[in-house]
């Protein structure tokens, strides 16, 4: 089955789902859905490669609500092929998507960037450890991003 | 050869089955059956949190015996230098190495210079390193096990260079056999020590196929005896020179302390170094290069094995400190050229040792957590280990697997008694029963 295709057309019933509330400028819980969803994966048995990549790509897209969303919603599904996450958030969202995908974009200097700093939104870092990654964004209204990691043709069995 | 496995033991005549222990457990491995205290030998990472939690004496610590000594033609001890702080501010390190000649070792070798030599080192691979940061220490057995276990993706972040202990017996043991004229397997190379820890890092090595260690004493099994030789006196005129960067391992910060980089952070106590793992599992704190990280409280002068209070334990170090004055003993060019011939190298890969997911199969996984939070919802949520397990989303993740019943929870259990007690009287017990579920 091609996952593409689900994302476009109905996707088929997630095995499991979850879902998250994220306020804008929480920082005190910055980072706390992100590392349950990682303690969700770890008893599910993901592959530690999958939750290595979707942490570090929840954490970011955590961290972007936080800093500059007023609320978002986090839906975490696991399905036989891949693990999907989508953010929709209510907030200022991204006026320039296509500069925003640059990577590096950012002011930051390169040793900065070469430890993940600096590299605007974490947008390119989020695309970068998913296999597959959407993004939709009104000015104003709020931004939606849809990524995915693939499960191994095993279907997670852990200790990969 | 020493036998492999765990340093610590639990007396079955000793244990009363408290739970204490199963409650302060990192990494959730004891359970308590029939009113005994069972370690799982999987999860354990000899961290000795129950040693210290334990009232009944009931968990120890394994270490050599005195008939080990026998085993060998010279013996050599190789005190942590945890030990320097044991006696008191005024008593030098210089003293206690010439009291554990007192009390039975032919030799002994100070640990300070060879802790300035990781220290230099460290600060070499880090200036060549690429990442991923930051680096952590492995000085700590405990946290390496931790690390193996419970964040195994912090593997990679391992600073990749072998303790000073492990480097000085092998660095010793062919010296001693030189000097002396003897087969290496002549030499007993003992670690006094300060925990647990160390102990199943002499039995069970990580990143080292066998340890360079015959074994190890604990600092409070030799204190009496050292305190006593010291008290006899002796030992001005031993030569030795004590590396003052090198003493402050024993204290936690001290090891960064040494350090030319400064670009570091200490982190100690199981609480704070969980606080500071789990974010850097989600990304952060890339910006640090390095960590010192310690499982006990106060770094090696907290450790179980010890007899000094930590607190005073800290004077005594800076004390010394003080008085050893701002020396270095160690070259840099000579921890460079040893560091580029791979002296200080971790000579293995270290494992994960990853807690097992609730199932292989996705889709029973799955069936089994939400069986699992089900059950969560139904138990009292106050993780009193009253059950046996460590808390109740433990005992909910036993059930669901088959090992415990819902009634090991003695809050269910009464629930259960009082509905059937309600349901006989009234004769209206199975709507009671659904009643009270509901609540």
């Amino acid at each position: 089955m091609n996952p593409a295709a689900n994302q476009a057309g109905n996707p088929p019933e997630a095995l499991y789902a979850e879902s998250f509330t994220i306020r804008g400028n929480d920082y005190e819980h910055g980072g706390d859905a992100s590392a349950r969803i990682k303690a969700i994966m770890k008893e599910l048995g993901i592959p530690a490669d999958v939750i290595r990549r979707l942490s570090i790509a929840n954490f970011e897209a955590e961290m972007n609500v936080i800093m500059y969303a007023e609320e978002g919603r986090l839906e975490f599904q696991v399905f036989p092929d891949s693990v999907r996450v989508v953010f929709a958030d209510r907030g200022q969202g991204i006026p320039d998507i296509q500069q925003a995908m640059v990577e590096g974009f950012s002011t930051a200097t390169p040793a900065m960037r070469e430890r993940g700093f600096g590299a605007g939104l974490g947008l390119p870092n989020i695309k970068r450890n998913t296999d597959l990654f959407e993004i939709e964004s009104t000015p104003g209204v709020g931004t939606t991003l849809r990524y995915a990691v693939f499960l191994n043709d095993r279907g997670g069995v852990a200790g990969d | 050869m020493i036998e492999r496995g765990h340093a610590v033991l639990i007396d079955p005549e000793k244990c009363i089955g408290c739970v204490a222990c199963c409650k302060v457990c990192p990494t959730k491995a004891i359970r308590v059956r029939d009113r005994l205290a069972v370690v799982n030998p999987e999860l354990c990472t000899d961290c000795g949190s129950c040693i210290l939690v334990c009232r009944y004496e009931a968990a120890t610590a394994r270490t050599s015996a005195v008939s080990d000594l026998k085993r060998f033609k010279h013996t050599v001890a190789v005190p942590s230098v945890t030990l320097y702080s044991q006696f008191g501010r005024d008593v030098t390190p210089v003293q206690v190495l010439h009291a554990l000649r007192q009390v039975g070792f032919d030799s002994h070798y100070d640990l300070s210079w060879m802790c300035e030599m990781v220290a230099g080192a460290t600060d070499a691979y880090l200036a060549e390193c690429k990442g991923p940061w930051p680096k952590i220490s492995v000085t700590c057995p405990a946290i390496v096990r931790l690390i193996q276990i419970r964040y195994p993706d912090l593997i990679a972040h391992m600073l990749p260079l072998e303790s000073p202990r492990e480097l000085a017996a092998k660095l010793l043991r062919p010296r001693l056999a030189a000097d002396l004229a003897l087969d290496p397997d002549d030499i007993g190379v003992f670690f006094i020590t300060p925990c647990s820890a160390i102990m199943n890092s002499i039995l069970s090595p990580v990143g080292l196929e066998q340890s360079y260690l015959d074994g190890a004493f604990s600092i409070a099994e030799l204190y009496g005896p050292l305190l006593a030789a010291i008290k006899r006196g002796g030992g001005s005129d031993l030569d030795a020179p004590i590396s003052l960067s090198g003493v402050l391992w024993a204290i936690g910060e001290g090891q960064i302390s040494g350090m030319r980089n400064t670009n570091t952070m200490a982190v100690r106590g199981l609480q704070d170094v969980e606080y500071v793992f789990d974010r850097i599992e989600a990304g952060k704190f890339q910006s640090v290069d390095f960590i010192e990280a310690f499982m006990c409280p106060d770094g090696c002068a907290g450790g179980q094995l010890t007899v000094e209070g930590r607190y005073a334990a800290r004077r005594n170090i800076q004390q010394i400190a003080r008085r050893l004055g701002n020396q270095e003993h160690v070259k840099e060019e000579k921890v460079r050229s040893l560091l580029r011939e791979h002296f200080f190298d971790l000579e293995g890969p270290v494992k994960a040792r990853a807690i097992q997911p609730l199932a292989r199969d996705l889709r029973q996984a799955i069936a089994l957590k939400r069986e699992k939070d089900a059950l969560l919802d139904r138990l009292p949520k106050k993780d009193c280990a009253a059950c046996g397990s460590p808390d109740c989303a433990t005992l909910a993740e036993e059930i669901a697997a088959g090992v415990a019943r819902i009634e090991d929870c003695p809050f269910v259990k009464i629930e259960m008694l009082e509905a059937e007690r309600a349901g006989a009287e009234t004769g209206a017990r199975a709507r009671k029963v659904r009643k009270e579920r509901n609540k």
